[in-house]
């Protein structure tokens, strides 16, 4: 098991009410699952991966990855948890728009501190696999959102991670970008990587292996 | 790891020109004032410091108290020096100085003199004392006969070449003969010599020798022994009076026991105190004292500019601060994304303190090109001659040290704000609302504005004083008066050169005398009225004029009469000035007929020299506004060396040639010197002038860093407030409102600035107006005008910006989300 969560509530103070953004949530993730959380807007999706991503707290529950229990860990520990494990692509790709393609791959290499020869290798690997050699050197303003969130893919792949969290990868593409995106996913699933999407689509959720659907904070 | 850091930095730079700009430029300007103001002060404090031994020697002042007055002399007797150095063991040497006017010099060969302004007696062991050699010259011999004289280089060359001067003679005011001994490097340009071109034997000086404790001519310096305390001459320098003086005065006042001179001293109150100064704070805190050797500074000026340059580089760090948080927003998305990808907060506050040390580092080019090219202007501002160390390892060390540091702490605030968003916020795209810092970046605007509005009213201040001190009625008059230097070259001639003056058109009025209400001629002596004892003197200044001088200056007589050539008598007679009356503590009317005398002789021999108060003269400035009126007389006397001529309106340059048509016809080959009054009366305030100038200077400095700053701010607010603008005008609000809107949240910051800086500026410039004795009061108009030109600059600054945004056509703004 890759991580699980238990009893997880996360809520905000709103006129001395709490109002509750997830409540009792309970699921666990095996290595190797795909799974798609889905559910109408506001309904906690993002809260739920920003959780399990460690980027957010929750307020109660117990939230354990590989055996580590995450909201007992200190801040220092848990990034190194993430920064080892988890790779995240965002809706808006969120590139650094001053940093070329392959500088943008290079960053999470040089946070975990990689020797310059082989990030250099394994960036030259990254692009080679999305086929974007042609692009390293441009800026994110000049590509297309496909290509972006393609750049954004081979980033969060680039240190091998073993869960990557997705939310709504496809958002701002248009139909045909976004399939090629889903089929990569879908053949990193086969290579072992574990993912979790969250998305709106029908047609994306079915290339996932499992559903949570989550509505007002709770799941269905 | 830092190559990268370093490249986003100049990339995330590269694509914000105007902030990249405005940030760079404001810290540059704000180093370049930095880098200025060190460098002077670091000149202000090198005074005197490289003479061998400077920390053990010292200056031996004197302060008089006499009657109601309290005057400070920077020379004592010429006895003192080599007195102390014979009875007490710690002092290791003694030189003295003698004061001298200034020289006109010339070969024997030539006709054409030139004019020496400093000219100086010193003591053999002048070398020694200061660890001086001579270029050309024997050190050991050069300064022990009379008429004999050293010069230094340049002096030399006037003359001579270098290496023909030893040996050579030269005639001194066209009458003495003396002979060239040696000549030395010029006098350092931060020293205390560095205007003295002259230096003449103190053998040449018949009253070097002189037994006389009251003639106090002579600068006195003394070099301690290694490790003697400077403390151990206490008790030796409070004891002068009686152990030196006393004995001195019995000589000729023999019926007088010590008893009787400190039963004198208590009722009177009056003293003298010596006392030691040390060399190297000879510059900064040596002031209001006479018979300096050259001009000095002030430590005040110090601790101002540097209070300013402090102000400057904090007003631009501020700047810096607050452009880079506000400009957050767009660098928030960055450190999002960064976190997420593992960097965790001390990486993140890295790469913000690198780039802003890149940024520091461009500024710092940019500011040494702004030093480069304002430098010329600075000196003058100054009165400095100031250049840039380029070549000193020790300059560049700490400029880089400076550099580093002040990248540290500007980019410590927007690090520490910078690296603290979370990214689950910030990468949702929550906005503005995110980003905060609004309340402190609104205090450093009112920190910025505060400093800004305090020297506006500082600056205010300080021409209002001058202006004040410009049109003050002086007691006499100051303009369209002409003064020629060195009239004393025309030897006999010169009574006939005033007659032939006098009788030129456009000359309403010529007066011969060595003394003016400018600086000039100086002589203080101890008068007595008739049947005063010896110990019962009163010192006051006599001034050697003629009887056209009350006329010539238009000075007022307030009883009695001016000088008069009907009586044959005058000759001996004295004119008092309102404060040396009072020194005598009778009203002006009661002064008339008074006799009075300078003669120190025992008082039962009779035969002696009176002088008889013919006139009262209303007191006229004649020192700094700074200083009360002393007390001073005017007596006739011959041997003048100046020539005051007053003037009617006109043109001034044809009466000045013919005038010196005149000169060049009765005394051919001798300089032609001459300025006008008011022009020298200036120079007095020189110091204050100065001042103003730095001041305003500084000001508009300050204001245009904050200002940068502001319009920073209000660019960033109307971009972050585009859609709540668009909004507002669909729901239609027009143009004004929202420019107003956009106002006059500023105008609150700078409100609250002035406020602040109102009492702060009149607590200062209180402070700074208390050196003055005549002084003008702070009346509300200033605060009122400071804080009118703060609210104005402002509104135009941030007003730009505003309307921009406010004309904005919504559907464009609404757009852009």
């Amino acid at each position: 098991m890759l991580l699980q969560l238990k009893n997880i509530s996360k809520w905000v103070q709103s006129g001395g009410q709490k109002v509750f953004l997830l409540k009792d949530i309970n699921f666990w993730v095996n290595e190797g699952d795909f799974i798609s959380i889905m559910g109408p807007s506001g309904s906690g999706k993002s809260t739920l991966l920003n959780i399990i991503g460690m980027l957010d707290n929750a307020n109660e529950g117990s939230y354990t990855f590989l055996d580590e229990s995450v909201l007992s860990l200190k801040e220092k520990h848990r990034a190194n948890l993430y920064k080892q494990y988890i790779g995240f692509v965002f809706q808006a790709y969120h590139l650094i728009d001053e940093l070329t393609v392959k500088e943008n791959l290079e960053m999470p290499l040089l946070y975990k501190k990689y020797g310059a020869s082989e990030r250099k290798a394994l960036v030259a690997d990254m692009l080679d696999r999305f086929n974007i050699v042609g692009k390293k050197d441009l800026f994110p303003s000049q590509l297309s959102g496909g290509q972006q969130q393609l750049v954004g893919v081979a980033r969060a792949l680039i240190a091998s991670p073993k869960l990557i969290l997705a939310d709504e990868p496809t958002g701002n593409l248009n139909s045909k970008q976004g399939e090629e995106i889903m089929d990569i996913f879908t053949q990193l699933n086969k290579e072992g990587v574990t993912i979790i999407q969250v998305t709106h689509s029908e047609k994306n959720m079915n290339y996932g292996s499992r559903v949570i659907n989550l509505l007002d904070g709770e799941i269905v | 790891m830092f190559k990268n850091h370093l490249k986003i930095a100049w990339r995330s730079l590269k694509k914000q020109p105007f902030f990249t700009f405005l940030n760079t430029f404001g810290l540059a300007v704000g180093m370049a004032g930095g880098l200025l103001i060190s460098l002077f002060i670091y000149d202000e404090l090198s005074f005197d410091n490289m003479f061998t031994d400077a920390d053990r020697i010292y200056r031996i002042d004197v302060e008089n108290k006499n009657g109601g007055e309290i005057n400070r002399y920077a020379s004592v007797a010429p006895l003192l020096g080599p007195t102390l150095h014979r009875d007490y063991s710690q002092i290791e040497m003694v030189t003295r100085f003698r004061n001298s006017n200034s020289k006109l010099i010339r070969r024997n060969d030539v006709q054409q003199n030139v004019k020496e302004d400093h000219v100086i007696g010193v003591d053999t062991t002048f070398f020694d004392m200061f660890g001086l050699e001579l270029l050309v010259g024997d050190t050991q011999t050069a300064l022990k006969d009379a008429n004999t004289l050293i010069l230094t280089k340049t002096a030399a060359e006037k003359h001579f070449g270098l290496n023909d001067a030893l040996g050579q003679h030269l005639l001194v005011d066209n009458e003495e003969v003396y002979t060239v001994t040696g000549v030395i490097e010029d006098m350092p340009k931060n020293s205390f010599l560095r205007n003295h071109t002259v230096f003449i034997s103190m053998a040449s000086f018949d009253d070097a020798e002189s037994i006389r404790w009251s003639n106090w001519n002579f600068p006195t310096f003394i070099k301690l022994i290694p490790n003697a305390n400077i403390e151990s001459l206490q008790t030796p320098l409070s004891t002068i009076y009686e152990t030196y003086m006393i004995p001195w005065i019995q000589t000729f006042n023999p019926g007088y026991t010590i008893e009787d001179f400190r039963e004198r001293r208590k009722t009177t109150g009056n003293y003298m105190k010596w006392s030691t100064i040390a060399l190297p704070d000879i510059h900064l805190y040596s002031n209001d004292i006479e018979d300096e050797l050259s001009p000095n500074s002030d430590i005040q000026n110090v601790y101002i500019l540097s209070f300013i340059g402090i102000f400057l580089i904090l007003l631009a760090c501020v700047n810096f601060m607050n452009l880079s948080t506000a400009h957050s927003l767009k660098r928030a998305k960055e450190v999002g994304i960064r976190k997420t990808l593992g960097s965790d907060r001390l990486g993140l506050i890295r790469q913000f303190l690198t780039e802003a040390g890149l940024v520091s580092f461009v500024s710092l080019l940019l500011a040494i090109v702004i030093g480069v090219v304002f430098l010329p202007f600075f000196n003058e501002l100054s009165g400095k001659a100031i250049s840039i160390p380029f070549g000193s390892p020790f300059f560049w060390l700490v400029l880089i040290f400076a550099t580093i540091l002040l990248g540290l702490f500007s980019g410590s605030y927007p690090a520490f704000f910078l690296s603290r968003f979370m990214p689950v916020k910030v990468l949702k795209g929550g906005g503005e609302s995110s980003v905060g810092g609004g309340k402190i970046r609104n205090s450093l605007v009112v920190f910025q504005f505060a400093i800004s509005v305090f020297l506006i009213i500082s600056t205010l201040v300080v021409f209002q004083q001058l202006e004040f001190i410009q049109n003050k009625d002086l007691g006499f008059q100051k303009d369209q008066v002409l003064i020629l230097e060195d009239t004393d070259a025309a030897g006999n001639q010169l009574m006939a050169f005033k007659q032939e003056v006098k009788q030129l058109g456009q000359v309403k009025q010529a007066s011969l005398s060595s003394f003016l209400p400018t600086p000039s001629a100086r002589s203080t002596i101890t008068f007595f009225a008739e049947g005063d004892s010896l110990s019962n003197g009163k010192i006051f200044g006599k001034w050697k004029v003629d009887h056209d001088y009350v006329s010539t200056l238009d000075m007022e007589i307030i009883a009695g009469r001016d000088f008069d050539r009907q009586f044959t008598t005058d000759s001996t007679a004295i004119i008092l000035n309102e404060s040396a009356v009072a020194m005598f503590d009778i009203e002006p009317n009661q002064a008339i007929g008074m006799r009075i005398t300078n003669d120190f002789a025992p008082r039962d021999k009779g035969n002696m020299t009176f002088f008889t108060v013919i006139g009262v003269i209303k007191n006229f400035h004649f020192e700094s506004l700074r200083n009360n009126i002393n007390a001073m007389s005017l007596s006739l006397g011959s041997n003048s060396n100046r020539m005051v001529v007053k003037l009617n309106a006109g043109d001034f340059s044809k009466t000045i040639s013919s005038i010196e048509d005149i000169w060049n016809a009765i005394a051919p080959g001798q300089p032609f010197n001459y300025y006008f009054m008011d022009d020298s009366f200036n120079e007095t305030y020189k110091a204050e002038q100065r001042l103003g100038r730095i001041f305003i200077t500084f000001t508009i400095l300050s204001i245009l860093i904050a200002c940068l700053g502001l319009f920073g701010l209000a660019a960033f607010n109307a971009e972050k407030r585009t859609k709540e603008i668009g909004v507002r005008k669909v729901l239609g609000a027009s143009i004004n409102q929202i420019t107003y809107k956009l106002t006059i949240d500023f105008l609150k910051l700078v409100g609250v600035a002035i406020l602040i800086s109102m009492p702060l500026g009149w607590y200062a410039m209180n402070r700074w107006l208390e050196d003055f004795s005549y002084r003008i009061e702070i009346g509300w108009q200033v605060f009122a005008l400071a804080a009118f030109l703060a609210i104005i600059i402002s509104i135009v600054t941030v007003s730009y910006q505003s309307i921009k945004a406010a004309v904005v056509n919504p559907i464009k703004s609404l757009r852009t989300e």
